[in-house]
């Protein structure tokens, strides 16, 4: 979206400008750092700063704004000597990434000192209006992070999120992180030869080993996406109102929408994951298409009624 | 089309500036790049200008210009424009530095933007194979956030209801992003994502319960969040998935079957989690809740009957 392009650059803008007034012959390699400026970018916003100022526009009306040798010049520009207040999605997220970061056990004195200096000045009177949990953090999030960062061998024992087995394997883990909901781990796995990504409430044991592993020169941004392949299985499903929030769960394809009902292709490595989904929605759901999924939802479903007998 | 960055700057400054408030026409004659000829071109431009001033989060004000309130226009304050200076440390910046590139909100850095207006990323920040995401609609959680912190009492449609709430606390559990306020029902939890058409009413609209805790929100399990009666669940893991269990529901193991209690209000969730161990855990009492599982077992296959 354009306009959410402009209010970023507008916001940068109303932010470097205090900053550089407050800092006067700062260097610009310390500027392009602290904003996130390329160098093309930063000039071309001194460029845009440079002719604006007050009504009358004149030589002695207009900001300064430029680059001598190494330093960035911000000049006549007392209006925008402080820094607009932050908008409420710049104050929730910075706030919540401190909080994130202190309940999962990684905060420091300086990270919840900055909190409570942030809450005074975003939340009123500095009450407690916002709270973040990233789900328990266990021994083994805090045993991966640490693996993680010092490039180490780990050795896990993992009950696998789509098939019920266990196996045991060493693992290169190269990032740790949360997202929906739950704590993943993704690094090279030793046993397949491959990236992977695992839950870490499914490993049961960890040992973090002596052994050090060469992690890759870039780390791709961790992240829990799925990546379709050849050997998915698939199946298409429809979903009655009640089971409308599987849509937000799970990562799918929308087929088809109407107020009754609701088509998805679901597709995944193995049957396991769109079977249980299946008998969890029993009457709110059925199977169109996907013989591998019906059966399996045919033994799991004849195990379960042998089970309840 | 002049650049919409030098317009915007242009107006705000003389926003800021003027001694008292402009009218659209004064804006229209005095800042460059505004269209002279056609008001309409003119009003399009001046609404998207001031949208983006809004979306900066800049407190743009219409007011009278006189006692008699016929003629109204437009002021910035600079007091209600600047942030007051929170006083970081540079410590304390680099550790807010980390923590907003570890942790993004629905795919972005709202963290780092915000940082920009405290003096930018601290310089040497290390790598940190460490991060999260909160995922969640920025401008939906924005827009109640906001209503948080102004005290605005909220109007929204929640699956198909109409509800007026005044928000107390937004917070974040499990993956989703929670609103908690209180309305004629008294405190009431709403998942933000299935919360539309949002209207926030005028600042200062409520005033917050004494004592209230959004963090009490963050304690319970999804089973345990609910609108049905109350019931105690005895489950009994096998051993293959008890160690699993019982980390969730934080109760000591050791090793073999694990027959736990379960608090139970809000059965769908409470069944949706018992299904995920397949047939590595069963429900032992109450007797209703194994028939619902039962059934939903029994709907299922009779989808996929050869």
């Amino acid at each position: 979206m354009t306009s959410q392009r402009t209010v970023a650059r507008l916001s940068r803008i109303l932010g470097l400008i205090p900053y550089v007034l407050a800092n006067p012959g700062v260097g610009i390699d310390e500027v392009m750092e602290r904003f996130g400026y390329t160098r093309d970018e930063l000039t071309r916003d001194l460029n845009a700063v440079f002719v604006c100022g007050l009504p009358g526009y004149g030589p002695g009306d207009l900001m300064e704004a430029y680059i001598d040798e190494d330093e960035v010049v911000i000049d006549s520009a007392d209006y925008f000597s402080r820094a607009p207040r932050l908008s409420p999605i710049e104050a929730l997220g910075l706030l919540a990434a401190a909080l994130a970061v202190s309940g999962a056990g990684q905060g420091t004195p300086a990270l919840d000192s900055a909190i409570d200096k942030l809450s005074n000045v975003l939340l009123p009177e500095g009450e407690d209006a916002l709270a973040v949990d990233l789900t328990a953090t266990s021994d083994e999030v805090a045993g991966l992070r640490r693996a993680a960062a010092e490039h180490r061998v780990a050795h896990i024992v993992y009950r696998s999120l789509s098939r019920e087995e266990t196996t045991e394997r060493d693992i290169e883990p190269w990032s740790v992180f949360s997202t929906l909901g739950n704590w993943y781990v993704t690094g090279h796995c030793r046993l397949v030869e491959d990236v992977r990504t695992f839950r870490v409430d499914r490993i049961r044991e960890l040992t973090v080993e002596d052994e050090t592993f060469q992690p890759p020169e870039e780390i791709p941004e961790p992240g829990v996406g799925y990546t379709p392949s050849d050997h998915d299985v698939r199946a298409e499903i429809e979903l009655y109102p009640a089971a409308k929030w599987v849509l937000e769960y799970y990562p799918v394809e929308l087929i088809s929408e109407t107020d009754e009902s609701t088509t998805i292709r679901f597709s995944s490595t193995d049957a396991e994951l769109p079977a249980r989904l299946l008998l969890r929605l029993g009457p709110t759901a059925a199977l169109i298409e996907g013989d591998e999924v019906a059966a399996r939802v045919r033994e799991l479903g004849a195990s379960l009624k042998a089970r309840y007998r | 089309m002049r650049n919409v960055v030098e317009r915007v700057l242009n107006t705000l400054i003389y926003l800021l500036e003027s001694p008292r408030p402009v009218t659209a026409e004064d804006i229209r004659r005095t800042v460059p790049g505004y269209s002279p000829d056609s008001d309409d071109a003119f009003h399009r431009m001046f609404e998207r200008d001031k949208d983006l001033l809004r979306q900066l989060g800049i407190p743009l004000k219409l007011m009278p210009l006189d006692a008699w309130e016929v003629d109204y226009g437009y002021k910035v304050d600079p007091e209600e424009y600047a942030m007051k200076d929170p006083g970081l440390t540079t410590e304390e910046r680099a550790a807010l530095s980390l923590a907003a590139s570890m942790v993004q909100v629905g795919g972005s850095h709202f963290g780092l933007d915000g940082l920009r207006k405290l003096g930018g990323a601290e310089r040497g920040i290390a790598f940190e194979p460490f991060g999260a995401d909160l995922g969640a609609e920025g401008d939906l959680l924005g827009a109640i956030f906001d209503a948080v912190v102004q005290r605005s009492s909220l109007e929204f449609s929640y699956r198909g209801t109409l509800r007026n709430i005044n928000p107390y606390g937004v917070a974040f559990r499990r993956g989703h992003w929670y609103l908690v306020g209180g309305g004629q029902d008294g405190e009431r939890i709403f998942r933000i994502d299935r919360i539309a058409n949002v209207l926030a009413g005028d600042p200062g609209s409520f005033r917050r319960p004494a004592g209230f805790d959004p963090k009490a929100v963050l304690q319970a399990q999804p089973w345990e969040t609910g609108a049905d009666d109350a019931v105690e669940a005895v489950v009994v893991f096998d051993d293959d998935v008890a160690w699993w269990a019982s980390r969730t529901i934080g109760v000591d193991y050791t090793n073999g079957v694990l027959e736990a209690k379960v608090p139970v209000s809000n059965r769908d969730a409470f069944i949706g989690w018992i299904l995920s161990f397949g047939p590595s855990a069963e429900i032992v009492s109450p007797p209703e809740l194994r028939a619902e599982l039962i059934s939903r077992v029994e709907a299922a296959l009779s989808g996929v009957a050869k």
